[in-house]
């Protein structure tokens, strides 16, 4: 095919793609209108099964499927980090130095690891009931972690911080979520179907049925694989060094 | 009224994300990419989606900072060695 | 259009607005100022949102901006070490009064919480953001000039 060939390939196709989002957007409801048919749905079927949040009971049950696609993607992102950020041939590692952060900041660091900790596992555990859920309680229960980093230095980060055990742990939340969706077929309906366990009373921590346990199996991916990514990157920018002539 | 604060939220995304293109050193971009982080938090939760802002907040004001940063030292630090050599 | 919004709406575009055209311009020692100001900025207009739609589980974004805001800070100040020594910034003067501002935000919506549970949280949020800026701003003045290399 030509160059000029392809040109119009693309541009029918681009004109195309432009006339169906226009014909889409006249038809869109207006901004804060009172009408939203798909959400009326949503949060009638995520009431149906007392889940306080209907976001979470989107991600977590009427769509819990793209969920587990979205997971692979963080999975084989951080796979692919861990294989391209490795230590090669012609890099040797040196000692980090140690560092001699000013007291406030230093025990300001080690106050506030915990309360994050603490966070984390409140958002993960609140999911169900309150904005926030797996991914955002384990980013902060991860980032929490590395204030270890900020506040001493890296082989204190080292010391709490075998990654072999967290790559595990990554591949084992992953495996979770996949195991509680199998537990559904088990059931004798379908793949990540929330039929599993009762429903609970609403409003509480073990309401939504099998959305608590999935935002926990979600919550340990995101924290393991978050931490694992920052490991690769702390490794080359602290510890790995190109071998050079001198 | 009430949509006041949904236009100085889109304006504030917009200037932000402007300046962010607009700067060219690595490392002022990140922190303008933290301020943006905040501002975007603020307009998701404006329009009513504290769960999308959780997700910003979480990603965008210490983890994405820590690995921008993370890789402009270690690209840097290779070129003073690159310069320590000649 | 209640009080609460209108407060919110002012703080965010006068504070962040402002925090934004620090981070735009001028010198590095400037731009990690404005930054960590954006945070202590922030976290009191998301306060006052979820005081002004009457959604007390939107404290939440408060609670987790004032924990990781922050440590963001701490990172700039960190890697942003060698540089920031040669010309330290001195902001003692903005980041108390930014202070003071979430302090009097924080005070004005524990009064209108009054005493509960939500209230013990809003003052968990208030004195982490406070003492989280007070901390950063140290680091960011030479808290990190014993570190070399790592």
């Amino acid at each position: 095919m030509t160059r000029r060939a392809r040109l119009w390939v693309l541009l029918t196709g681009g004109a195309g793609l432009a006339v169906l989002l226009v014909a889409a957007c006249l038809r869109l409801p207006h901004f804060g209108g009172d009408r939203h048919p798909y959400g009326d749905r949503a949060v009638h079927a995520s009431l149906a099964r007392r889940t306080a949040n209907t976001i979470s009971s989107v991600n977590f049950d009427q769509r819990a499927f793209d969920t587990l696609g979205e997971m692979t993607i963080l999975f084989a992102a951080v796979l692919g980090c861990v294989v391209l950020l490795r230590q090669t041939q012609d890099e040797r590692r040196a000692r980090p130095e140690p560092a001699d952060v000013a007291r406030p900041v230093r025990r300001y660091a080690l106050l506030v690891l915990p309360v994050a900790l603490l966070t984390g596992l409140y958002i993960v555990a609140h999911g169900q009931l309150s904005p926030g859920g797996g991914f955002q309680g384990g980013v902060v229960a991860a980032t929490a972690l590395h204030l270890l980093y900020l506040g001493a230095d890296y082989a204190a980060l080292e010391r709490v911080r075998p990654v072999g055990r967290y790559e595990v742990g990554d591949a084992l939340a992953s495996s979770a979520y996949v195991v509680t969706g199998i537990a559904g077929l088990i059931g004798g309906t379908a793949f990540l179907a929330n039929t599993l366990l009762p429903y609970g009373t609403f409003n509480t921590l073990s309401s939504g049925g099998t959305v608590p346990l999935l935002n926990a199996a979600i919550g340990m991916e995101v924290a393991c694989a978050v931490v694992v990514l920052l490991a690769r990157f702390l490794d080359q920018a602290v510890e790995i060094e190109e071998e050079s002539g001198r | 009224m009430a949509d006041a604060v949904i236009v100085v939220a889109l304006l504030l995304v917009a200037a932000s994300a402007t300046v962010a293109v607009a700067t060219r050193d690595p490392m002022r971009q990140a922190l303008v990419l933290a301020v943006l982080g905040v501002v975007l938090a603020v307009l998701f939760t404006v329009l009513q989606a504290p769960d999308v802002g959780l997700s910003q907040l979480a990603v965008g004001s210490a983890l994405t900072p820590l690995l921008l940063m993370l890789a402009v030292r270690k690209i840097r630090r290779r070129g003073r060695e690159k310069e320590g050599e000649r | 259009m209640n009080g609460w919004l209108l407060a919110a709406t002012v703080s965010l575009a006068g504070g962040l607005g402002a925090a934004l055209w620090g981070v735009a311009t001028g010198p590095l020692r400037r731009r990690v100022v404005a930054q960590n100001l954006s945070t202590a900025l922030a976290c009191p207009g998301l306060l006052l949102l979820s005081q002004a739609y009457g959604r007390p589980s939107y404290v939440d974004l408060g609670l987790v901006l004032a924990l990781l805001g922050p440590v963001g800070t701490l990172v700039f100040a960190r890697l942003l070490a060698d540089e920031l020594a040669e010309d330290p910034p001195r902001a003692w003067g903005l980041t108390w009064t930014v202070a003071g501002l979430g302090a009097a935000a924080v005070t004005a919506l524990c009064v209108a919480t009054g005493p509960s549970r939500a209230m013990v949280k809003l003052l968990v949020v208030g004195a982490l953001l406070i003492s989280g800026n007070v901390i950063a701003s140290r680091a960011l003045s030479g808290g990190f000039r014993g570190v070399r290399g790592g």
